[in-house]
């Protein structure tokens, strides 16, 4: 405390907002930036690890007294090429890319619809069917995935595209529609009113005034949803049994690893070149991200 | 103006009566119904459906290529005298706490790093969410990889550093104690960013005068924290950490891409041993009954948070919904 009043002497005429004239830059060092840059270091290293792997020659993957293995001499793109042209990596790239597009749309399409009339339409058990969806969300596809491969069977969808497309909106459409709900929510009713005196049709409410109004919310919805089918692992590794119908997580875990040593130069270039996409997206997106992840959450 | 057109105009056809087909197309339950149908079609063919068949294949012998008969809670008596399942729930549960705990005290740590004022502020929050954005399956690997036991770069470190000596190995996913660890803090790693971005959305509605009446009456920095903004955030953590124990308990993917529940079935979630027991070895009802098994500990989980949330509702003096 006496810390606190002698700081509080200190002149108050610069340009610093609220309390931060409480701060000195050496005690901030110590108490913020120090422990912030360690925690980063630790969330970031898997990654350099994997970059760093990826254009390392395996001499040197696999001797790590001759040179410093945190960093690499001569780095070389053989394990890229070699992915990229000695192995079906691109396709499974595009499988992967194919099935989150399409599901992605999908659920979108139908959560729309259901969020829609959720919160405007408010047809009788509505809040009920809300609250039913939000359940849908906690169903984990953990225990799913034994009764759905059965299921999967019986409608002949096993090692399609469509066993994978027709599944993973089950795992967004509870989360695009929550997400959609809370956004529809803040769109003034009068407008609606207004067209509906105007003579417009529930379709052209939603088609014409309500979805423009929600771009952002619908942008979150659609990254969030394509990152969770991209990540997607159980369901493909369960329904998916042929080569050339594989999603990148599930050929990166089946097809490189057999124990061979000298793949890893290979298998780090696939999981750095599978989350490329990714990481662009959401570099471009980042506040759509944080605000379906945290949108989800506070409702 | 109106008026005006209005009166000029002659009525033209008399107003006919509504059909039932016009009250129909007005009627908000019909509309709503076919609004909901292309959300209904999936979750109840590919999530309800499978669910219950889930529940009714736990009590079958069926297995992969023919359909099962009834037999009763025989799959669960026989799990309850099975070793490896007893492991696998307790290491579920272990996994489950332990990481829980950590992804919450360093997320909230990180979270309330972030709620300071620095430069590069928006740069460093999206960087801290990186590991959250990459497909899990992907960073399980590189952590295979870092765990690897001749060329683990943790063993190098510590040679390095002289803790360990110059030819001892140590064989991370090899030991049944050290595996557990080593995906302890994967997953503690993996969910941490999620946790900190959620509290620090949290954190930001924390109206700064709360702050600085506690500094006038005198407050330190830990009951600043104590007093003023974790009761601020209670309802937001009861939330987040629900979803977080949630998908930590349900986890397949890190341990079937780092371990595959080995060595010697050590690092078994039941997930895992699931897929092992139902798909691998064929036996879908006893893996069914397995899966099956983890709902309770789903239900109590949720429940807990629940009536958690409601109560410091209560306490907010806010109505309960």
């Amino acid at each position: 405390m006496t810390d606190a009043t002698l700081k509080s002497t200190a002149p108050l005429t610069d340009s610093r907002e609220g309390m931060t004239y409480l701060e000195t830059l050496p005690r901030k060092v110590v108490t913020v930036y120090l422990p912030l840059f360690i925690i980063l270091v630790v969330l970031l290293f898997p990654f350099y690890w994997m970059v760093l792997t990826s254009i390392k020659p395996d001499a040197q993957l696999l001797d790590l007294d001759s040179s410093n293995p945190l960093w690499v001499v001569n780095p070389t793109l053989q394990h890229i090429e070699k992915l990229l042209f000695g192995s079906a990596y691109p396709r499974w790239l595009f499988n992967t890319m194919m099935v989150a597009t399409v599901a992605t749309f999908l659920s979108i399409f139908a959560s729309v619809l259901a969020a829609y009339a959720i919160t405007r339409i408010r047809y009788k058990g509505a809040a009920t069917v809300g609250g039913l969806i939000f359940l849908a969300y906690l169903v984990p596809p953990s225990i799913l995935f034994i009764p759905l491969s059965a299921v999967i069977h019986n409608y002949g969808l096993f090692d399609t595209p469509f066993a994978l497309i027709l599944t993973y909106p089950t795992i967004l459409i509870p989360f695009c529609t929550w997400l959609l709900m809370g956004y529809f929510k803040t769109i003034p009713y009068e407008l609606e009113e207004c067209a509906l005196i105007d003579g417009a049709s529930r379709w052209q409410i939603l088609v014409q005034i309500v979805l423009p109004l929600a771009v952002p919310g619908l942008i979150s919805a659609f990254i969030f949803a394509f990152t969770l089918c991209w990540n997607e692992f159980i369901y493909a590794l369960t329904f998916i049994s042929s080569d050339h119908n594989k999603t990148v997580p599930v050929a990166i875990i089946s097809n490189f690893v057999d124990g061979d040593i000298f793949r890893w130069g290979s298998l780090m270039a696939g999981a750095l070149i599978g989350s490329l996409p990714l990481v662009i997206l959401y570099a471009f997106f980042v506040e759509h991200y944080v605000s379906a992840m945290t949108g989800a959450v506070k409702e | 103006m109106a008026t005006d057109t209005l009166a000029l105009k002659p009525a033209r056809a008399p107003i006919r009566e509504p059909s039932a087909w016009d009250r129909l197309r007005v009627n908000r339950n019909w509309l709503g119904a076919w609004f909901m149908v292309p959300a209904m079609a999936f979750l109840l063919l590919f999530l309800a459906y499978p669910l219950g068949l889930g529940m009714w294949m736990s009590l079958t012998d069926m297995r992969i290529g023919r359909g099962g008969s009834f037999i009763g809670v025989e799959n669960y008596v026989y799990l309850l005298d099975d070793r490896d399942f007893l492991r696998a729930t307790g290491f579920t549960l272990v996994y489950t706490f332990i990481a829980s705990i950590f992804k919450f005290s360093i997320g909230l740590y990180l979270a309330v790093l972030l709620n300071n004022n620095m430069p590069f502020k928006a740069l460093i929050r999206a960087v801290v969410l990186i590991p959250f954005i990459v497909p899990t399956v992907l960073s399980a690997v590189a952590f295979w990889w870092i765990f690897d036991t001749q060329f683990s770069i943790f063993t190098w470190l510590l040679q390095k550093w002289g803790i360990l000596g110059k030819n001892q190995l140590i064989n991370w996913l090899g030991d049944p104690l050290l595996a557990q660890g080593s995906v302890i803090f994967a997953n503690i790693w993996r969910g941490i960013p999620f946790i900190a971005i959620t509290l620090l959305a949290g954190l930001q509605t924390v109206s700064p005068s709360l702050y600085e009446a506690a500094t006038l009456d005198g407050a330190s920095k830990w009951q600043m924290f104590r007093f003023v903004t974790y009761p601020l955030l209670t309802p937001i953590i009861a939330v987040v950490m629900t979803f977080s124990v949630l998908f930590t308990f349900t986890d397949f993917q890190l341990i079937w891409a780092m371990t595959r529940g080995g060595p010697v079935n050590a690092t078994h979630l039941m997930a895992t041993l699931s897929y092992q027991r139902g798909i691998l070895g064929g036996r879908l009802g006893e893996g069914a009954a397995i899966a099956t098994a983890m709902v309770p500990f789903l239900l109590a989980a949720i429940m807990i948070s629940w009536f958690g949330l409601q109560r410091r509702k209560w306490q907010q003096g806010e109505n309960n919904d």
